[in-house]
């Protein structure tokens, strides 16, 4: 089993977003894995594995674009357990969900994984677009906000689910395939393959950390950059963003004397009741 | 040895990690849990040490299976413990003190077994040295290492004695017991469950309550001669001395980890909090008080810490007197600033659930273990004295000139400051060598604190002109940064200046005459003239650290 696993860097939501002058302004931000795609390397993981902590059983592929130092998150990837990363040179103001998914075709084609998983979308954007176009693109299947992911033995398939409103909702699905995932995939029990772990399986209900053994092996692991010409893709993007600005800051609120005057004022001012 | 350790990268992801793991496993609620019930969280050391995280392996070298991280790793490892919580830091000290007389001590037989031992399974290891009547005088253990002959060769040794005051001594797989053998000292390696080896209860202690320190006693211990490390008796001080360097570094590390640690809650708390109609952190008094001055100290510790790693790592030998600067100067500053933390906070600082008094008492030992302030303050005039004499005072000229010149490149730094008070020192030290005032004790701590400060702000006037250790991550940018060492150059020029009047004037050294003389070779007068800048400076500090503030969620 092959699993290709495109990841995003996205800005530390640790630190307040700066807007300045129509743009946003990232000069002293620190970068990270956005956190979705950090559960997609986890899920690619446990169904590389027999079992937690087990022998590793095929190959997790880890792809991102973005400027240079985007190494520093893709060996943090590598150092989770992902076994080879690709870097391929991009500017991030310079793509939207469109480019960003013909690339990944691209790459698709080049590595021919069995399965792509990634986050349901990156937390800097929230634009949730690339695992569907990239799928619609490829004609394969879709699997999106996934919070479960059993794989067949026979690795041909997969029954996933999905929480909706009404409760789980749960399908099968043909490989090769995209699958998107949600919060709930790192579950202790949320994914795992048949032909690797048995059942009662169970993995911390967290995605795992980058280990010391781990950033010694990274070390040692193929990181390749490549450019978006070398695939073949052409540039250009179709969103076009004219600018940014930070929402209105909220007003000061009131402070009222009795029940008497706040539903006045629900009722006169605000209008609700 | 040089060694270029972690690639940046690397080091990153490492301390991403140790982040993601204190929020996960070491939430506010368990620190203050573990802190109030005095529980050492074994289940939390020994996941550190296992498979998922494999924190021990820092400092293993690669040969034997570990990560071989370098001393500026190590320290900035260190801050991140400390700053999340300094018990279990601690657990992780012992650890790294532990395993050191086996890396420099050992046989390459002995070193290679039990270092991929201590890399494999993660062993809680213990270094037991201080003993009930041996603390700062470690020569004066008692614990003793007989001889057991066989056919006229030693075939063993038995060992009698008490530990006191040892970390994780009640859990340690491996303890590294230093004992006094027929020739002297010596290390021998004694594992759990060795019949005599017995721990004692656990000290119920002011701070790093989830650390355990217990006594441990050796009861006709008997070992065979292979644990005696290095096979060699005689040599234990030696090594304990040759790598104070890197452990007192250590603990700087968690003094500067700790102080930064209480001035990130207090800044925040400031922020925040309103009083007489704006946040206390727009208030100048407040601030220049409570918050400035300790962050200016933190961060002149901080460059020399960096600077020390970064000659170790470069393969200078030992450094112990440098540990030493550092180790005072930034656990003294970690105390100062987290005591100010709590007045900062007021009332709220001094309940639990604010933190800070919790790390005022954790950040407390960080100027007792390793060696206390008095021992470092006198390590550090014992070892420049004995320079002087060599040199003539050559050593301190040498740095004054060439803070001189510093200052005409880059004027802004406080070089020139810095090199005032590096000339009260060199006279000073003259001064007690004419008057033969060394015989003094009072003196040589006093001569050691002068020192540590000039040298401190020295240090920090190149790091602000752009001189720091190439692994440097700025903290602050280089306005705010190059104000803190102006701060910081004149506080030591001027503090520096009263403590040598006083320490000459008050051993009646000189007469009234020779005063006069005496602080005009200190330039007192230029001394004082360079206080001017200091509010204007003190403001530039403030609003870098709220803009900072600001900046974090
Ligand atoms: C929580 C904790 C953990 C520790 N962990 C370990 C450990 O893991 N392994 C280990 O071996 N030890 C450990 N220690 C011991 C620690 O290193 C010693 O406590 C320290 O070195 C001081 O020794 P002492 O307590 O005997 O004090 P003393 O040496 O008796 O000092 C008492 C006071 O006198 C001063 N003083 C000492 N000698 C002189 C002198 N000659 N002239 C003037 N003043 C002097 C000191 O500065 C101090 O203020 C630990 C201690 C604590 C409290």
């Amino acid at each position: 089993m092959k699993i290709l696993v495109p990841c995003k860097r996205v800005p530390n939501p640790d630190l307040k977003l700066k807007v300045a002058n129509g743009s946003v302004d990232l000069a002293g931000t620190t970068w990270q894995v956005n956190p979705f795609d950090e559960y997609a390397v986890e899920a690619a993981l446990r169904l590389t594995e027999k079992g937690k902590g087990g022998e590793r059983v095929g190959e997790v592929v880890v792809v991102s674009i973005g400027p240079k130092d985007t190494s520093a998150q893709l060996k943090q990837l590598l150092a989770m357990g992902a076994n080879r990363a690709i870097l391929v040179a991009g500017d991030d103001s310079a793509l939207d969900s469109d480019l960003v998914a013909r690339i990944l075709r691209a790459v698709v084609a080049a590595e021919k994984p069995d399965l792509v998983i990634t986050g349901k979308q990156a937390v800097d954007g929230d634009d949730n677009q690339v695992g569907q176009i990239l799928a619609a693109s490829l004609g394969w299947p879709q699997a999106t906000f996934l919070a479960s992911i059993l794989l067949a033995a026979d690795g041909k398939s997969a029954t996933v689910t999905r929480e909706v409103d009404a409760g789980v909702e749960e399908r099968r699905v043909r490989l090769p395939a995209i699958m998107t995932v949600d919060l709930r995939i790192i579950g202790k029990k949320a994914v795992r393959n048949e032909a690797l772990a048995p059942a009662t399986a169970e993995w911390e209900d967290t995605q795992r950390l980058a280990s010391l053994k781990g950033i010694m092996a990274a070390k040692k692991k193929e990181l390749r950059e490549i450019t978006v010409e070398s695939l073949g893709v052409a540039g250009g993007i179709l969103v076009k963003t004219l600018r940014h600005e930070a929402p209105p800051a909220r007003k000061a609120g009131v402070k009222v004397a009795s029940v008497e005057e706040l539903v006045a004022k629900l009722h006169n001012e605000a209008k609700v009741i | 040895m040089k060694n270029s350790g972690l690639d940046k990268d690397s080091l990153q992801t490492l301390i991403d990690t140790l982040a993601s793991f204190g929020k996960q496993k070491l939430p506010l609620k368990v620190r203050l849990d573990l802190d109030e019930k005095d529980i050492f969280p074994l289940d939390l050391i020994r996941e550190l040490l296992g498979p998922d995280i494999g924190l021990h392996l820092l400092f293993i070298p690669e040969e034997l299976g570990g990560l071989g991280g370098n001393a500026y790793d190590v320290y900035r490892v260190s801050e991140e413990m400390a700053k999340l919580d300094l018990g279990v830091a601690t657990a992780f000290l012992a650890i790294f003190l532990g395993t050191d007389p086996i890396v420099v001590g050992a046989t390459e037989e002995q070193r290679t077994y039990w270092l991929r031992r201590i890399a494999d399974e993660g062993l809680i290891v213990a270094y037991a040295v201080t003993e009930p009547l041996a603390g700062s005088e470690l020569s004066a253990i008692r614990t003793r290492a007989e001889r057991v002959m066989e056919n006229g060769e030693v075939k063993g040794y038995k060992i009698n004695g008490t530990k006191q005051f040892i970390s994780n001594g009640g859990y340690a797989q491996l303890y590294t017991v230093l004992a006094m053998a027929p020739e002297g000292p010596t290390f021998f390696a004694v594992e759990q469950g060795t019949p005599g080896l017995v721990p004692g209860k656990h000290e119920n202690k002011l701070g790093i309550r989830s650390s355990n320190t217990s006594p441990v006693t050796f009861e006709d211990v008997y070992l065979p001669k292979q644990n005696l490390l290095g096979g060699v008796e005689g040599k234990g001080l030696v090594h304990a001395q040759s790598v104070f360097g890197f452990t007192r570094l250590m603990v700087a590390a968690f003094g500067l980890g700790g102080g930064v640690a209480a001035m990130l809650r207090a800044i925040r708390y400031a922020r925040e909090r309103v009083q007489a109609g704006s946040p206390l952190a727009e208030k100048q008094g407040y601030m220049d008080k409570l918050i400035v001055p300790h962050v200016v100290r933190l961060e002149a510790a901080r460059a020399l810490i960096e600077e020390t790693a970064h000659r170790l790592d470069q393969g200078e030998p030992e450094l112990q007197t440098e540990g030493a600067i550092v180790k005072l100067f930034a656990t003294e500053a970690g105390n100062a600033a987290a005591d100010a933390a709590i007045q900062a906070h007021g009332g709220y600082g001094y309940t639990r659930e604010y933190e800070v008094e919790k790390i005022r008492r954790d950040v407390r030992i960080t100027t007792i273990y390793e060696g206390t302030s008095e021992i470092m303050q006198w390590t550090v005039s014992r070892d420049r004295w004995r320079l002087h004499l060599q040199d003539h005072g050559q050593y301190y000229k040498k740095i004054a000139a060439s803070l001189e010149a510093l200052h005409r490149e880059h004027s802004d730094v406080g070089a020139d400051a810095a090199a005032l008070a590096v000339n009260v020192v060199q006279e000073t030290t003259e001064r007690c060598r004419v008057g033969r005032l060394t015989r003094n004790q009072h003196v040589l701590f006093e001569l050691g604190e002068l020192m540590t400060r000039a040298e401190i702000a020295a240090n920090f006037a190149r790091y602000a002109a752009g001189q720091a250790a190439p692994k440097y991550q700025p903290f602050f940018a280089p306005s705010a940064l190059k104000a803190m060492s102006r701060i910081c150059a004149r506080e030591a020029a001027l503090d520096v200046l009263g403590l040598a009047v006083r320490l000459v004037r008050g051993m009646d050294a000189v007469d009234d005459a020779g005063i006069a003389d005496f602080e005009r070779a200190l330039r007192s007068s230029a001394i004082t003239a360079c206080a001017k800048g200091l509010m204007s400076d003190m403001d530039v500090v403030a609003k870098a650290l709220n803009e900072q503030d600001a900046a974090r969620a």
